[in-house]
């Protein structure tokens, strides 16, 4: 048996008074790459940041080399020996591999840096990780898969024993992903022990040693991979298949949009897919599958390289979200703090935001007219704020995003664009959204739905589109919307 | 000094009680500040101070309306004290120099402060350099040009309807006074009512997310920077008409005044937050302070370091008062 280097026993994380991890066990050995695998919002992320420091756990143990360890920070993890590799690099681009390597450690000599140090230290940790490149090279100068390869070599020069990757190749191109893997088993041979985060189960597969599968922040199991093959992977992943709610007996009409082959260079490309009046249509696929990034093009946000947008059978061209909108679009954005509201505004401010016009004459606004349509909207959606002039930051998430969907409501949309809708939302507010959508659907809204939380997009769905990188993997209808055949085609799982 | 301020949380948020605070509170520094200096000085209550008061404070509440706009937005326009000197200089020597006719010259005059605003406004949002910057450029840029117009030396006589305009009065009120207050209300109920005036608080409080709601927020921008050149021009044709002359030193170093009176009157530099209330509220303190020192005999040179303390003192307000307003 090798040796452990780092017990997790019985881990608890909530955040207010959601379990985001619940009493996980998981242990990694010196030499071995264990795998952690899940769906989106199954608790990884939250898993990683505790044994990384970044959280302190409501409950259980830490145990390092059998030693408990309590961190007061990621500082402290890192000099315990554990090191995470982002998604999001943490390199500083202005400066040398040889400085970043160094970084926050630097050799010193009479006070002052001493650089032919840090040159040498970062000359002999790139061949390990397999850069022939000067340790003079500015960062920016680097591909992304280059990039990468700096930061495990400072992890290196840390002298780590625990690496954390975290959707290492989410952002690589297959050859670096290639070489990326080729490092990891270079680095199992030294004996280093590896936390593999990743949603593609062909690199789980190729690379681990044992996988541990989570779900709604439980451990589901832990296996070694030869007794695993991947549709058993992914049903431990999805779980009981949860049966469909909804009954759906709408009855789609004409078609609204239409896109054919939109493609923007380097984040997705030939994209084609249709929404019909009274239909809404699921768009699903694992984070970074470039489904926002289809969303911002379709409504004038970014311009695409190529392809068309049909409207009614018009092509259009959608220079702004402006002229978005006034093509009868909505876009309740992902991220509603910092792309939907102004959070410092008042539920008013926020919900008439887009309606200016439908409310003001010769470019002033009509209180009465405001007054007026906002109640309206509060009660239509029991938006609860103490007052209308109330600042939108104080209320809760639900309630934001009730102010939110309003907002676009007002402008008397065709097509809504909907993209993770109900986020961070309690259960409360969820079946309200739910409850909106669902009637303004069956009174001939279309509705393009991008959703992570796959119960909510099979429940609501009358078709599903599947985005993997940056791609339609798959069009997927009636029987075949359920969670396992669209994990498999967003993970790309092959049977 | 919590008191000096006004966010649009204040205005509209956890209440209308607070935001009532916070501006009764500034002026409450600001009457307590009278009744000290009515015991100090004999000379404070008089009518002639506060007419001097007033005259004083107009051409430096002008430019604060213009810049109340562009703070709002996250920007900060410095080049006011430049477009002043040029578009006065300019109106003056076209009338004297050139014999334009005088409405031909105003005209003149406030399409270049118009125009040095969009030059701002366009290249903030469209090339893309920070507002800092650009405006640190063009006031350099006009002030330079006026210095090469007028070759280092102030233009007289103005013509007599301008001058006319410098002493005349309506009921003892002088005509510059009459007129901030026209521009003042009117910049008030544009900000307060309409349409731009919502858009302004909406880009200032967050750029991408009124963008997504379908807000032009470059225009938006850009007729920030216009009206603020705007101001600057009347500010610089105000002052023109009091000297009755017009010359390149105009305004030298008042923007730093400018922006201090907005934050000390609530104006947010993190944008989205702020009023013409209480710009104007925070042009009256900073002039009772020059008044006061002048009054009280204190050397002129202290007033830049009383100056810079007051500014200071309501910088750190507004950061405490944005950390109270999350808490």
């Amino acid at each position: 048996m090798r040796e452990t280097i780092l017990e997790a026993s019985g881990i608890t994380k909530r955040f207010a008074g959601v379990t985001a991890v619940n009493r996980l066990d998981l242990t990694i050995a010196a030499g071995e790459v264990h795998c952690l695998v899940g769906e989106n919002g199954a608790g990884k992320s939250t898993m990683i940041k505790m044994i990384s420091g970044q959280y302190v756990p409501d409950e259980g143990e830490l145990r390092l080399f059998g030693k408990p360890v309590h961190f007061r920070g990621p500082l402290a993890a890192r000099d315990a020996g554990i090191s995470v590799i982002h998604q999001e690099l943490q390199l500083i681009p202005q400066m040398t591999i040889a400085e970043n390597i160094v970084l926050g450690r630097w050799p010193r000599r009479a006070g002052a840096v001493d650089f032919d140090k840090a040159r040498s230290i970062a000359a002999s940790i790139l061949p390990t990780i397999g850069l022939e490149i000067s340790v003079d090279t500015r960062v920016e100068e680097l591909s992304t898969g280059q990039q990468q390869l700096v930061e495990i070599a400072r992890a290196l020069a840390f002298q780590s024993k625990l690496l954390i990757l975290d959707e290492p190749t989410a952002s690589l191109s297959n050859a670096e992903a290639d070489r990326l893997m080729e490092l990891v088993g270079e680095l199992r041979r030294r004996n280093l022990g590896i936390l593999y985060v990743s949603h593609r189960l062909e690199e789980v597969f190729e690379l681990g040693d044992r996988v541990t599968v989570v779900r709604d922040g439980k451990r589901i199991g832990t296996e070694p991979i030869g007794a695993l093959d991947q549709a058993k992977v992914v049903a431990m992943m999805v779980g009981d298949q949860r049966s469909l709610q909804v009954a759906k007996d709408r009855r789609p009409g004409a078609t609204i949009l239409k896109v054919d082959g939109l493609t923007r260079n380097g984040i997705f490309s030939d994209i084609s897919l249709e929404v019909r009046r009274g239909e809404i249509v699921g768009l699903a696929g694992l984070i970074g599958a470039g489904r926002t990034d289809v969303a911002r093009c379709l409504f004038g946000v970014e311009q695409p390289d190529a392809g068309r947008i049909e409207v009614d059978g018009k092509a259009v061209s959608i220079a702004s979200p402006r002229a978005a909108i006034d093509l009868g679009f909505a876009l309740v954005p992902e991220d509603r703090k910092t792309q939907g509201l102004i959070l410092i505004g008042s539920v008013t401010d926020n919900l008439a935001l887009s309606v200016h016009p439908k409310i003001s004459h010769a470019g002033w606004i009509s209180a009465k007219a405001e007054g007026e349509l906002v109640a309206g909207y509060i009660r239509k959606l029991q938006i609860r704020a103490p007052s209308p002039n109330h600042a939108v930051e104080t209320l809760s998430g639900g309630n934001q995003q009730k102010v939110v969907l309003a907002r676009w409501l007002a402008t008397g949309p065709r097509l809504m664009i909907l993209d993770e809708p109900t986020r961070g939302v309690d259960v409360g507010a969820k079946a309200e959204i739910h409850r909106v959508i669902e009637e303004l659907v069956r009174e001939g809204l279309g509705v393009l739905l991008i959703s992570s939380e796959l119960p909510e997009l099979m429940a609501m769905s009358d078709r599903v589109y599947v985005m993997r990188a940056g791609r339609i993997a798959a069009e997927l209808v009636g029987p075949d919307i359920n969670e396992e055949i669209i994990m498999k085609h967003a993970a790309g799982a092959t049977q | 000094m919590t008191v000096a301020s006004e966010s649009a949380l204040a205005r509209k948020g956890s209440g209308r009680v607070k935001g009532l605070i916070s501006r009764l509170g500034l002026l409450l520094v600001i009457v307590l500040f009278m009744i000290i200096m009515s015991f100090l000085s004999p000379v404070f209550l008089t009518v002639a101070n506060f007419k001097n008061l007033f005259i004083q404070s107009t051409i430096l509440a002008v430019l604060a309306l213009g810049q109340t706009y562009v703070i709002m937005t996250r920007g900060i326009d410095l080049s006011i004290g430049g477009t002043m000197a040029l578009s006065s200089a300019l109106c003056i020597g076209l009338v004297t120099y050139s014999g334009v006719p005088v409405p031909l010259a105003l005209l003149i005059a406030v399409s270049v402060g118009a125009g040095v605003g969009f030059v701002n406004g366009f290249s903030v949002t469209k090339i893309g350099i920070t507002p800092l910057i650009v405006t640190l450029a063009t006031l350099s840029i006009a002030r330079g040009a006026t210095f090469v117009y007028t070759n280092g030396a102030n233009i007289t006589p103005v013509p007599d309807v301008i001058a006319a305009f410098g002493r005349g009065q309506l009921f003892g009120v002088p005509y510059s006074v009459i007129l901030l207050v026209v521009l003042a209300v009117g910049c008030h109920a544009i900000l307060t009512r309409s349409v731009f005036g919502r858009s302004v608080y909406a880009t200032g409080g967050n750029e991408l997310a009124s963008r997504l709601a379908g807000i032009p927020t470059s225009r938006i921008i850009i007729i920030t920077y216009v009206i603020s050149g705007l101001m600057a021009a009347i500010a610089g044709l105000i002052l023109t008409a009091r000297l009755e002359s017009a010359g390149p030193r105009a305004g030298v170093g008042i923007e730093l005044t400018v922006i201090a009176a907005c934050v000390i009157g609530g104006t947010s530099l993190f944008g989205g937050a702020g009023s013409i209330i209480g710009t104007l509220l925070g042009v009256a303190l900073i002039s009772l302070v020059s008044n006061a020192i002048n009054l009280l005999g204190v050397p002129p040179a202290w007033d830049d370091l009383v100056k810079g303390l007051v500014i200071f003192i309501a910088a750190v307000v507004d950061v405490y008062r944005r950390k109270y307003a999350r808490s």
